[in-house]
Order: C-alpha cells, then sequence, then structure tokens
C-alpha cells in the first residue's frame, strides 16, 4: 500500500516476467545505476574474475564467493533490440520470450518449472544491446542450471502455438506498461525516439502492435540461428562453487554447440548533432504536463564519458542532486527528477551512442520554458564553477556506497551484469575492480570542459507530455 | 550419463533422439539465519543487532507503529506527516540532511505505511554512528516547517491526480473500501479538498502523539563496531519519552460476494482485483495459506499464471498475493487482461481455484513449490535490507523468536491435503469482492456469461 509513487523512476526493463516469480526483494538487473568506485582510505573490495574462452568462442567469467550458498547464472547474448531487423520492431524482445517456451530437451513451462522446483528465482531481459537471461539458485543445483541454459543456446524447439501464446503475453506487457498508463512509455521508451535519427537507435523497441503480429516461427528460428551462438555470447557463474568443477560443467554441456558466422554489425552510430531538438507527445491518459531533457553522452570508456558519469551524480542522482535541490526543494515544479545515462540499465551495459536523461511530472501553472531555464541555470553552475572537493568526494562516495551494495546482493544480478557487459563488450570483466582508480582520475577542469561541451542546448533534446484532456475537477493543485 | 555431444546432436536439429533429463542437484547446504542479539532500552525502545556479511557498510532502520491506522479519517495525514520529517531536523535543514546523508554513502529512506512509518540509512559503516544521530533528529525532533507544507501539498495533489489516472491505483482503491468501508486502510486516497484543509497543527499533533520510544523498534544489520552503535543509540534515544502505547484497531473485513466496474472507456486491458479478507501471520494456518497461495497465483510456474498467461496469452503478469497487516489480512488476485478476454479470464481464475479446492496438488507439485519457498528463504535473509525486513515482520505480527529457524522445515511439513483444505477453507469466491477497470461497453456483455457473477448488478 504504498502511496507514493515515483512514476519516472527506473523504467522497467523489457522483460519476460513482471511481476510474477520476482517477489524477492532485491536490486533488479533493471535497478538504477550501480555505479562504482572507491575512494581511499576504505578497503577495495576486489571481485574475483576468472575469465577464459571455450574453442567455440563462448567467453566464460567465472566469480567465486562462498558468502551464502547461492549461486548466480546468467547468459548474455551480444544482442539488443538495438539492431533487431528493420521491418521487425520488437522482435528482439519477443524473441527472448521465446528462450523460455521450449528447448531441445525442456518442453513448454519446464525451463520455469526446472528453476522455480529447484529453489530458483530467474528471469530474461532485452536491452539496448544485448539479451539476458539469468536464474540465482541454491548453488547445489548449479550443474542444473549449466544444463538448462545451453539447452536453449543449443536449440529452440517451439511451434506456432507458443509464438501465438507469447504474442499475446507482449502485447499484453506493451498495454500494461504502456499503452494503458499515463506517461507509458516516457521517458524511457519515447526519449530516444526523437533524440536520434539512425533507425537503429530511434524505432519503437517494444514494437508496433501490427510487427509483432507479423511475426512468423520461421523468423524465431532464424534470429537464434544467427544471433544465439556460442561465440555471440558470455556465460557468467557468481556464487559458491568450485571453479574447477564449474569449468568442467561448462565445458561438458557448452563446449560440444557449434560457433557460427556472425552478421556484420549495423552501422549505429548517431550523426552529430547540431541543434536543439523538441518534440510533444499527447497523451490522452496524464493528467499533468512531463517535462523530459536528453543530451548525447561521450563515448564510453573516454575520459569525457568517466566525467559524465561523475556529474551524472552531481546533478541527477540523490537527494542531495543539484537539479532535485533546485526544481522539486527550491522551485516546487515536481516532486521527483530523475533519469540517468541510459534508462535500460546503466553507464556501463551498452555499447553504442547512448543519452542522459532528466524527467519529470510538473503542474500546468509552470511553463515547459520556466522549467528549462532553471535546468539551465543549474547546469551552468557546473559548467562555470570547478566542482568542489566536498562535491566531488560525495559524488564518488555515493558511488562507492552503490557499488558496495552491487557486489554485496545476494542475488548478484548487477554484479553479474558488470561482468558480463566488460566480457561482451570490452573483452575484459577484470574492468570491475578497476572502476574507483578511473573515476579517481576525474578532475574538476574536466567535469567544467565536459559539461560544457555536452550539456549545450544543441546537443539536447527536449520531450513534452501534454495531457490529452483538460485539467480541472480532479486536480487538487490550487 | 550424458555427455556433451548428445547436445551437440541435438541442438542440430536432429528430431526423434531420446529427450535427455537435467542433471540432478547434489546434497542442499546448510543456511543458517545470521544471529539477532535484542535488548530494550529503559523507555521500552526496542533494539535489534545483527552482525553479518562482509561489506564494510550498515543498515539502520528504525521502525515506528505510527500509520495510516493512526490517522482515523484523517486519510494521508501520516503520509504528509513523514514527508515533512524530512524537511529539517535537529540544527540541519532538508539540504543538509540530504547532503550529510550522501556523505555517509545513503539517502534518507523514510516511508509510511498502513501500520508503521519506517526511517533507514545504509551507510559505509565508518558512519554507523553518524547515521543513528541522524535517524535520531528526524524522529525526535523533525521541525515540520509551515513554509514547507504548501509545497509538499502540492505535491502530494498531483501524485494523487496521477494515481487516479491509472487502472491499478483506481482498482485497489475501490477494492479496499469495499473490504474496509469504516476503517483507516479501506481510505486509500483522501478527496483534494481533505487534502488541502490539512494544517501544520495536525501535522505536529500526529507526529506529537504517535512517535514516542515505546512503539520504535532500531534494527542494525551489516558491519559495525557493537559497542559504538548501542553507545550512539542509548545517546540518541535514551532520554526519549516513551510516548503512547501503539493503537490496536484491526479492522472486520467484508466476506461477500460484491462487484464494483469503473468505466474506462478505450482501455485495451481490463484490470481486475478479486479478493476477500483472510487470516494473518500470526494465525496457525497461515503458512498453509500462503504456501496454497503460491501454488495457486503467486509465483511465475503457479496455477493461474501458467494458465492465463503461458497457455491463454490473456495477460502479462497476473498475481496472487496475501496482503497483512497487523491482525488482518486478505487474498487477491491482480490481472491486468486484454479486454476481448475480460470474461474468459474470470472464469479461468474461478476454475482453477475451484480445481485446487476439489482435488488437492499431487505431491510433486507441492514439493516443487516446497522446494522453491525454501529456495528463495535464503535469498530473503542474505542482504542486509531484506534480513531486517524478515525481523520487523516477525515483530509486528508478533511470531516467536525461532520462527525464522524453522520456516523451513514447517513449509516441507505442509501436506497435499493441507493445501486443498486451505483452498476450500480461505479462497471462497462466492464470498469475493470483484473490482473491474476497464471498457464497461465491452466488458459488460462479457460478465453476463460469467456463472459466478450471476445475480449481481453488472450497472
Amino acid at each position: 500500500m504504498s502511496r507514493y509513487q515515483h512514476l519516472l523512476a527506473a523504467a522497467a526493463a523489457l522483460a519476460v516476467a513482471g511481476c510474477a516469480g520476482q517477489k524477492v526483494s532485491e536490486p533488479a538487473a533493471a535497478s538504477p545505476p550501480p555505479a562504482a568506485t572507491a575512494t581511499p582510505p576504505a578497503p577495495a573490495l576486489n571481485v574475483p574474475t576468472e575469465y577464459y574462452k571455450l574453442g567455440n568462442g563462448l567467453r566464460v567469467v567465472l566469480s567465486e564467493d562462498h558468502s551464502v550458498p547461492l549461486a548466480t547464472v546468467a547468459v548474455y547474448y551480444n544482442i539488443g533490440f538495438r539492431i533487431e531487423p528493420r521491418d521487425r520492431t520488437g522482435f528482439a524482445h519477443l524473441f527472448e520470450h521465446m528462450m523460455f517456451q521450449g528447448s531441445t530437451n525442456l518442453g513448454k513451462m519446464e525451463f520455469i518449472k526446472l528453476v522455480q522446483t529447484n529453489g530458483g528465482v530467474l528471469n530474461g531481459s532485452t536491452r539496448f544491446d544485448f539479451t539476458n537471461y539469468f536464474e540465482v539458485v541454491p548453488s547445489n543445483t548449479l550443474e542444473t542450471m549449466l544444463w538448462a541454459e545451453a539447452d536453449r543456446m543449443g536449440g529452440l524447439n517451439i511451434t506456432q502455438a507458443n509464438l501465438d501464446n507469447q504474442n499475446g503475453v507482449v502485447q499484453n506487457e506493451v498495454k500494461v506498461n504502456v499503452l494503458n498508463r499515463p506517461y507509458g512509455g516516457f521517458p524511457w521508451l519515447d526519449v530516444p525516439q526523437y533524440a536520434n535519427r539512425n533507425w537503429y537507435n530511434a524505432h519503437n523497441f517494444y514494437g508496433d502492435l501490427k510487427d509483432l503480429d507479423a511475426a512468423t516461427l520461421k523468423d524465431v528460428l532464424a534470429f537464434h540461428e544467427t544471433y544465439y551462438g556460442p561465440n555471440n555470447a558470455v556465460v557468467v557463474v557468481a556464487g559458491d562453487f568450485d571453479p574447477a568443477q564449474a569449468r568442467a560443467w561448462i565445458e561438458k554441456y557448452f563446449a560440444g554447440i557449434k560457433g557460427r558466422p556472425l552478421p556484420a554489425q549495423p552501422d549505429i552510430s548517431e550523426p552529430p548533432q547540431t541543434e536543439e531538438r523538441r518534440a510533444s507527445k499527447v497523451d490522452a491518459l496524464a493528467p499533468r504536463p512531463a517535462l523530459a531533457v536528453a543530451y548525447h553522452v561521450p563515448e564510453r570508456w573516454t575520459p569525457e564519458w568517466l566525467a559524465f558519469g561523475v556529474i551524472d551524480q552531481l546533478l541527477l542522482q540523490g537527494e542531495d542532486s543539484a537539479l532535485t535541490r533546485k526544481l522539486v526543494k527550491e522551485r516546487g515544479y515536481t516532486d521527483s527528477v530523475s533519469g540517468g545515462i541510459n534508462l535500460l540499465g546503466n553507464m556501463f551495459n551498452y555499447q553504442g551512442p547512448m543519452l542522459w536523461t532528466a524527467g519529470l511530472v510538473h503542474d500546468s501553472e509552470h511553463s515547459t520554458d520556466q522549467i528549462l531555464a532553471d535546468i539551465d541555470a543549474t547546469i551552468r553552475q557546473v559548467q562555470e564553477q570547478p566542482v568542489s572537493a566536498a562535491e566531488f568526494d560525495r559524488a564518488l562516495t555515493k558511488m562507492r556506497s552503490q557499488f558496495y551494495n552491487v557486489i554485496g546482493s545476494a542475488s548478484r544480478f548487477g554484479m553479474v551484469d558488470l561482468l558480463a557487459s566488460f566480457a561482451l563488450f570490452d573483452d575484459d570483466p577484470g574492468r570491475i575492480n578497476g572502476l574507483d582508480a578511473q573515476f579517481r582520475k576525474v578532475t574538476p577542469e574536466l567535469i567544467q570542459q565536459t559539461a560544457r561541451k555536452y550539456l549545450v542546448p544543441s546537443n539536447r533534446t527536449v520531450l513534452t507530455i501534454e495531457p490529452g484532456k483538460a485539467e480541472g475537477g480532479k486536480g487538487a493543485a490550487p | 550419463m550424458r555427455i556433451a555431444s548428445a547436445v551437440v546432436l541435438l541442438s542440430c536439429g536432429a528430431a526423434a533422439l531420446a529427450v535427455e533429463t537435467p542433471p540432478a542437484p547434489s546434497a542442499p547446504k546448510n543456511f543458517q539465519v545470521p544471529a539477532k542479539s535484542e535488548r530494550a532500552l529503559g523507555n521500552g525502545l526496542q533494539l535489534t543487532f545483527v552482525e553479518f556479511g562482509s561489506i564494510p557498510k550498515t543498515t539502520i532502520t528504525a521502525v515506528v507503529r505510527a500509520g495510516n491506522l493512526n490517522e482515523g479519517n484523517n486519510t494521508w495525514l501520516a503520509d504528509l506527516t513523514g514527508e515533512l520529517m524530512k524537511e529539517g531536523a535537529g540544527a540541519r535543514s532538508a539540504n543538509q540532511l540530504a547532503e550529510a546523508a550522501a556523505s555517509m554513502g545513503g539517502a534518507v529512506n523514510l516511508s509510511v505505511g498502513p501500520d508503521q512509518t519506517s526511517i533507514s540509512l545504509d551507510v559505509l559503516s565508518e558512519h554507523g554512528e553518524e547515521a543513528v544521530a541522524m535517524i535520531a533528529d528526524l524522529l525526535r525532533r523533525p521541525q515540520l516547517p509551515e513554509s514547507e507544507l504548501a509545497r509538499i501539498k502540492r505535491d502530494f495533489g498531483r501524485q494523487l491526480a496521477l494515481s487516479r489516472s491509472q487502472p491499478d491505483s483506481l482498482a485497489n482503491e475501490t477494492f479496499l473500501a469495499l473490504l474496509y468501508p469504516n476503517h483507516p486502510y479501506g481510505k486509500l486516497y483522501p478527496t483534494d479538498a481533505q487534502l488541502a484543509a490539512y494544517t501544520i497543527d495536525q501535522v505536529r499533533a500526529f507526529h506529537h502523539d504517535n512517535f514516542g520510544a515505546t512503539r520504535t523498534h532500531i534494527y542494525v544489520a551489516g558491519r559495525f563496531e557493537r559497542a559504538k552503535i548501542e553507545r550512539a543509540i542509548e545517546q540518541g534515544f535514551g532520554d526519549w519519552a516513551a510516548g503512547a502505547a501503539q493503537l490496536v484497531n484491526p479492522p472486520t473485513g467484508v466476506s461477500k460476494r460484491q462487484i464494483k466496474l469503473i468505466d474506462r472507456p478505450g482501455a485495451p486491458q481490463s484490470t481486475i482485483y478479486l479478493g476477500l479478507p483472510a487470516i494473518d501471520p500470526s494465525q496457525p494456518e497461515y503458512l498453509q495459506l500462503s504456501l496454497t497461495n503460491s501454488l495457486l497465483g503467486g509465483e511465475f510456474s503457479s496455477r493461474i499464471t501458467s494458465n492465463i498467461r503461458e497457455s491463454k496469452g490473456y495477460a502479462y503478469s497476473p498475481q496472487s498475493s496475501l496482503d497483512v497487516q497487523y491482525r488482518s489480512g486478505y487474498w487477491i488476485e491482480e490481472a491486468d487482461v486484454t479486454t476481448e478476454h475480460t470474461g474468459d479470464s474470470l472464469q479461468e481464475i474461478y476454475a482453477e481455484i475451484d480445481r485446487l479446492q476439489r482435488e488437492p496438488p499431487s505431491p510433486q507439485e507441492l514439493a516443487g513449490m516446497q522446494n522453491y519457498r525454501a529456495g528463495v528463504f535464503v535469498l530473503q535473509n542474505a542482504t542486509r535490507g531484506a534480513l531486517i525486513g524478515q525481523l520487523a515482520y516477525m515483530d509486528l505480527h508478533g511470531l516467536p523468536d525461532d520462527y525464522l529457524t524453522h520456516l523451513v522445515e514447517r513449509i516441507y511439513a505442509i501436506t497435499p491435503d493441507q493445501v486443498g483444505a486451505a483452498a476450500r477453507k480461505y479462497i471462497r469466491p462466492q464470498e469475493m469482492t470483484l473490482v473491474i477497470v476497464g471498457d464497461l461497453a465491452k466488458v459488460r456483455p462479457q460478465l453476463a456469461k460469467v456463472p459466478q457473477l450471476k445475480g449481481l448488478s453488472l450497472q
């Protein structure tokens, strides 16, 4: 009976399971950015990582930790909704659902039952540049889970009826998350469509319902053949296990799956933006206007990108952030301004162009331009004055504390997500242990420079939501 | 023996090979719930410590028995008080509190529920004592500044408008009003006029009347220096007035077949809330009912979800649950279903209830759900926040100290017949309240064909 809701908080990832089966109160993989760093004098916590590749190209990361008798298995495939086929919007996500519908040795519902009857939780999700599947299980069932993941990497065994069924489920997912609620795709699904020009970055990731209806069984099987080979994936095992034993099981169950040629990656680069983009959307269900600003961010692992991670903390993360202070506490435009780098994940788990987005719902008595002026004034402070040592420390402390939660979580979802992303996109999961040093290199000058270059109107998109019905009667605002 | 090459052959699409079975798990490992230690201060404030884990963080949560229950008819006065408590406490302003919390690696997390207000700080271990002092300020010395009241009320008004535009919030509000017509639990949202009329004096009085040592329980979990934290708590709370005893006023829920339809023209889905009053966790048969719920609709692999999602494709995330408060509770199935299949979905839900009532689950099906509950038990007790949540749940409902120690064995002791009996005794369709938010022009004709609704007015 939580009465106070944050509509814009952490957009749900496009996931196979909704609330069902996710009763464990753990930070889900789609929770706010598990950013990371460590400032001295705190003890540097080291995440053990063992990284190797099988003969068929499958990447494997093992991270041993016996604190709780659980093991987390995650399989990440390097295919996200960003590069799904052009005339098949929403296909990558629909396909994610099909991975639960039957594989070589597991019939429909059997995968889910196998995990749950062994005492585990599971889910899958589709993101910009990967699709992931994960289970958290009592550690004595690890071999069973590796077998099951290998089984569906090895091949699907599905019918037209399964496809029709999941088409219905996915369409209901779109309805419950987007169509039948106010601010349904705002800003997580909407903003990329207005802020980007390259189709790959700008299409509807959930998919048009008519495109979903057009998907065929043949498409599904071809998609598996093309993108779900071992050489396009990483398997991560974290938690309570014996590494030598895990290696043997992974060899036994995955090594025989054949690698195959991968198609050339499409060009997902985004042409440089030269002037501000403004867009407005009417939302018939929304009782109040809403506003989002989105800026293209620097390329991953550049010094500016690291600086942007710190800027995100300074401006937007936490009740002490500058935008919260200005827009919520001082001006009273809204009760919450939220967002970050990559609304469907965090600043680490993508590969390609990305946006930093901040969004809020406000009363109609305040105009978009009035609010934008305050956003600009807040940004200007970061551009014009070097950040103080105290503010910088606070930003890094927030990141460090959050990082501890990521690696200390019993489900290990967040940690496994970082390991998988660094393996898939950077071929180097060990980066999880170097993040602190990376952020420490950011200087106040670099923060100012980055803010001046990227946080400018010509690099941003402003999206507003206009209520489709006149206000009044229902509204409480005096 | 299973060999890797079998996987290869099968993966190439060769049909008609014998189906492999999954490798069996090895013997399960033991999991010990981390030990707790408890004491009380002279003024009645309860303390629980759990030293746990290797991550250098500490979570400190204060739970106060002050919630919506204590509002009477002043709906959201507890929420308004909670929100204003963050707007300055002790000598610090709201901004200073937010900055200080962030410098500790945390954030003030304050939430108001039906029975309780809780304040939590999850901080780097070296800041544990500071965090205790901040919580003492927030609970004992909130400024409750009048200057911020108008802004917070405007924020609440906006949230209220948003809630009223969401089908699940509307369904929830209506369902609770029908279930608890004369009780604060039945008033999910205030009217706009009510909200506008609240004064700072009412907020201050609510705080004064409901916050005190006897109603408060502080939990500390993680890595911390026990002696130092304990001293900080004694300093911060030792001289706090005991305050009034907690209010005991559990509602008697309405158990009767009733229906309320809310029109949402053009809605692509119908939001279904179907449920009835049930027992609370202090009752001997609660665990049996809880397992019955898991099997019927509580989990991804449960019967209702398998049926209306995985078989029929009518819904994405249907779920049943037991929602419990102090000495009261209800069972509910919530589902957002395709408008065209609203009647079908309801019939399938009723059919699954009926099937479980008529025929106990197979030992195999029950064992699967028992394994699941035993497995997630570890997850539910393996982080600071989760552990505190479990302990606070036990304390609210007055469960015995060894509740967690014996929970898994008690889950495994439940029999198929007990599940069938619990379904018959507690999940009674003929006494359920049904709320549907949807496109009534399309929904009504479908409902007219649902036998379980016969005789009810669908207007």
